[in-house]
């Protein structure tokens, strides 16, 4: 992948990808954050308004993104390494799904009822157990059951918090 | 003296039955925490934060007190018997710990980590006894103005004992602090960067950005590095050090907890230091330095008493000024919040049974620590051969349980899931995020008090100069990014880190 154009047509090299797009980054958030901030006042010294702040961060923010750049094109730095996606979809999709069906969702056409932790639970731990090169599905399922019971007694019994356990089955 | 009753007061406190019943669980969660590598005191105080709303306050921080220095001790296990550091504070106990557990001196190894981490234990609940009252009375002279000046400092002081390199060191407070502004502003209830999305109206919840970065993205960070766990097979053997042992060690022990003490007081996360500063201390002033990384026992004596100390005298910002050091204080912050109390100098007064509670609390878990950690070796070495694949999805549905049950909303724990992929991906950019979280909690205080400041003065930022111990204050912050800049000190910095 190549990040500069100039490297080809000038000889100009990226000396270290990963600060390269680190500064990328906080460029990149800087002007997101002051779009997001650009209809409020900053004020003055004597009355800060709400948007000074928020402003003066993001443009250091910038700033500072501006000299990571820089600074890859002189100093020697780590390559900008691969995603492992797997990990992402499956970790963070297990507890996004954990969110969606604990207390249920309706976006449009599509509904679902609260199931409780006796469904999310087990959908959390398989599903981000996927993730893992060395899964063993037999053993993940068994071990999901477990720790959704674990689960269900610490907290909802031992520690009393209200968690909604299976509505649809138990009505709590 | 004012300081033993006092003490006898925070005794009192401590020693009711419930008080130590929860310090005995937190020093027990804590140490489980530590021992297994990929869950970090972060994470779990803010898994637990809802489990304490039932509790009283004493009671509640107590616990999660425990927690945070029982990990310190827990991680030490875990780096003497498997190579892997626990906890970050551990990495150097690994090198010559877990040396001298493959020469068959594991037990040695640890009993020296644990007497050495109770020594100091001891040393830095004194110190915070003695420190606690004449800061409090500091404090109290303390204006917007200080307190704006003071968070500053602490944030420079953040950025130079960060790991890596200080512009992205940089580059993280100030995301924080950025983040930090993102809600409702407080003087004129404007929404800012909430993309009018309702539940950002009240900011960023501090527990699901902490959770995401340290919960989460930690959870994908461990499944793309294969560890190779090391487990040492041989027999742990004897757990008491020898006499021979004993005096070698009795002086590292010694330096460590005074470098670690001093180290933890700083703000902005000074106590992580202190483990790599005892080590090359030992190693500089050794007769044979080249002992060291083949099993020396002062290279586990130092560190360890150093990192303890340091996460205990962690607790005088918070207790005596209201600044969290580091973000296991800022979520004890988040805590004390909950159950209506204000951190700062008028904790001591108003909750003189919290304060001193809390302080007598941690001497009782040290001694807890000694007592559960040394016997319960074994079981604590059967968990380490629990494999990763099953132990992050465990780690998970904690970490869903636990945001969930916070506010009781569905919507945090997908919030949470975004901020795991924002944390990942600052991993990927070799960003180290614990920073962010410190500008993050800082932020909104250093707002209110820079607003107030200006206020005060019409306007002119030269308040921050004309006040002495503001200007003062400055001065060390100033002085102290200037050195950490100058080239010859920048290479040292690395040397500390790297060894």
């Amino acid at each position: 992948m190549s990040l500069n154009p100039a490297e080809r047509s000038r000889g100009m090299r990226i000396k270290s990808t990963q600060d390269f797009a680190a500064g990328l980054f906080m460029i990149a958030l800087a002007g997101l954050a002051f779009y997001l901030a650009r209809d409020l006042s900053a004020g003055t010294l004597r009355q800060i308004g709400p948007g000074m702040l928020p402003k003066s961060f993001a443009a250091i923010c910038g700033g500072l993104g501006l000299l990571l750049c820089l600074s890859s094109l002189r100093y020697e730095g780590e390559r900008l390494a691969g995603w492992s996606w797997r990990g992402v979809l499956f970790v963070l999709g297990g507890a996004v799904l954990f969110a969606l069906t604990i207390r249920g969702f309706e976006i449009g056409p599509l509904r679902v009822p609260p199931l409780g932790m006796a469904v999310s639970g087990p959908i959390v731990v398989i599903v981000a157990g996927l993730a893992a090169d060395d899964r063993n599905v037999k053993q993940l399922v068994i071990f999901a059951a477990a720790m959704t019971l674990f689960c269900a007694l610490l907290f909802k019994y031992a520690l009393g918090l209200p968690i909604p356990l299976a509505p649809w089955l138990l009505g709590i | 003296m004012d300081m033993f009753s006092n003490l006898a007061l925070g005794f009192s406190v401590a020693f009711s039955l419930q008080n130590i019943a929860l310090c005995f669980v937190g020093c027990l969660v804590g140490t489980l925490i530590g021992v297994l590598p990929g869950v970090g005191p972060i994470a779990t105080i803010a898994m637990l934060l809802p489990i304490t709303f039932g509790l009283d306050p004493v009671g509640a921080l107590i616990m999660l007190a425990g927690i945070y220095y029982g990990a310190q001790y827990g991680g030490s296990t875990t780096a003497i018997l498997v190579n892997i550091p626990g906890e970050a504070t551990a990495v150097v106990t690994a090198l010559d710990g877990h040396e001298m557990a493959k020469q068959g001196r594991a037990g040695i190894a640890l009993g020296t980590a644990a007497l050495g981490s109770f020594f100091a234990g001891c040393v830095a609940t004194l110190i915070i006894a003695a420190l606690g009252a004449p800061l409090t009375k500091m404090a109290l002279l303390f204006g917007p103005a200080e307190y704006f000046s003071l968070m500053v400092m602490g944030l420079c002081f953040a950025v130079v004992l960060a790991r890596g390199s200080i512009l992205k060191a940089f580059c993280m407070i100030m995301l924080g602090l950025l983040l930090s502004t993102v809600g409702t502003d407080l003087e004129t209830g404007q929404e800012r960067m909430t993309f009018g999305f309702p539940p950002l109206a009240d900011g960023i919840d501090f527990a699901v950005l902490a959770m995401g970065v340290f919960g989460f993205a930690e959870v994908l960070r461990n499944l793309e590095n294969k560890e190779a766990r090391d487990v040492v097979r041989s027999k742990i053997g004897r757990l008491l050090p020898n006499w021979d042992d004993i005096k070698q060690s009795a002086m590292p022990v010694l330096r460590g907890t005074m470098i670690g003490g001093t180290l933890g007081i700083l703000p902005g996360n000074g106590a992580v230091l202190g483990p790599f500063a005892s080590y090359t201390v030992e190693k500089k002033i050794a007769k044979d330095p080249s002992r060291f990384g083949k099993g020396a026992i002062e290279g586990v004596a130092g560190p360890e008493s150093a990192n303890n100390a340091g996460a205990q005298t962690a607790f005088i910002p918070l207790l005596t000024l209201g600044i969290p050091p580091n973000a296991v204080m800022a979520l004890m912050v988040g805590a004390m919040t909950i159950h209506g109390i204000i951190p700062g100098p008028q904790v001591m007064t108003k909750n003189p049974d919290l304060f001193w509670g809390m302080i007598a609390s941690m001497w009782i878990g040290n001694l807890m620590l000694l007592i559960i950690n040394l016997p319960l070796v074994g079981l604590w070495v059967k968990l380490l051969q629990v494999p990763y694949r099953l132990m992050f999805p465990a780690i998970l549905i904690f970490c869903c349980i636990g945001i969930y049950s916070v506010n009781n909303q569905p919507m945090d724990v997908a919030f949470t899931a975004m901020f795991g992929l924002f944390g990942y991906l600052l991993i990927k950019l070799g960003f180290e995020p614990a920073p962010m979280l410190l500008g993050f909690v800082l932020g909104r205080l250093m707002e209110e008090k820079l607003r107030q400041a200006l206020i005060i003065s019409r306007g002119s930022f030269m308040t921050f100069l004309e006040r002495p111990i503001s200007a003062g204050l400055l001065l060390v912050a100033v002085i102290v990014l200037v050195i950490a800049l100058l080239p010859s000190m920048s290479k040292k910095r690395d040397e500390v880190f790297t060894e």
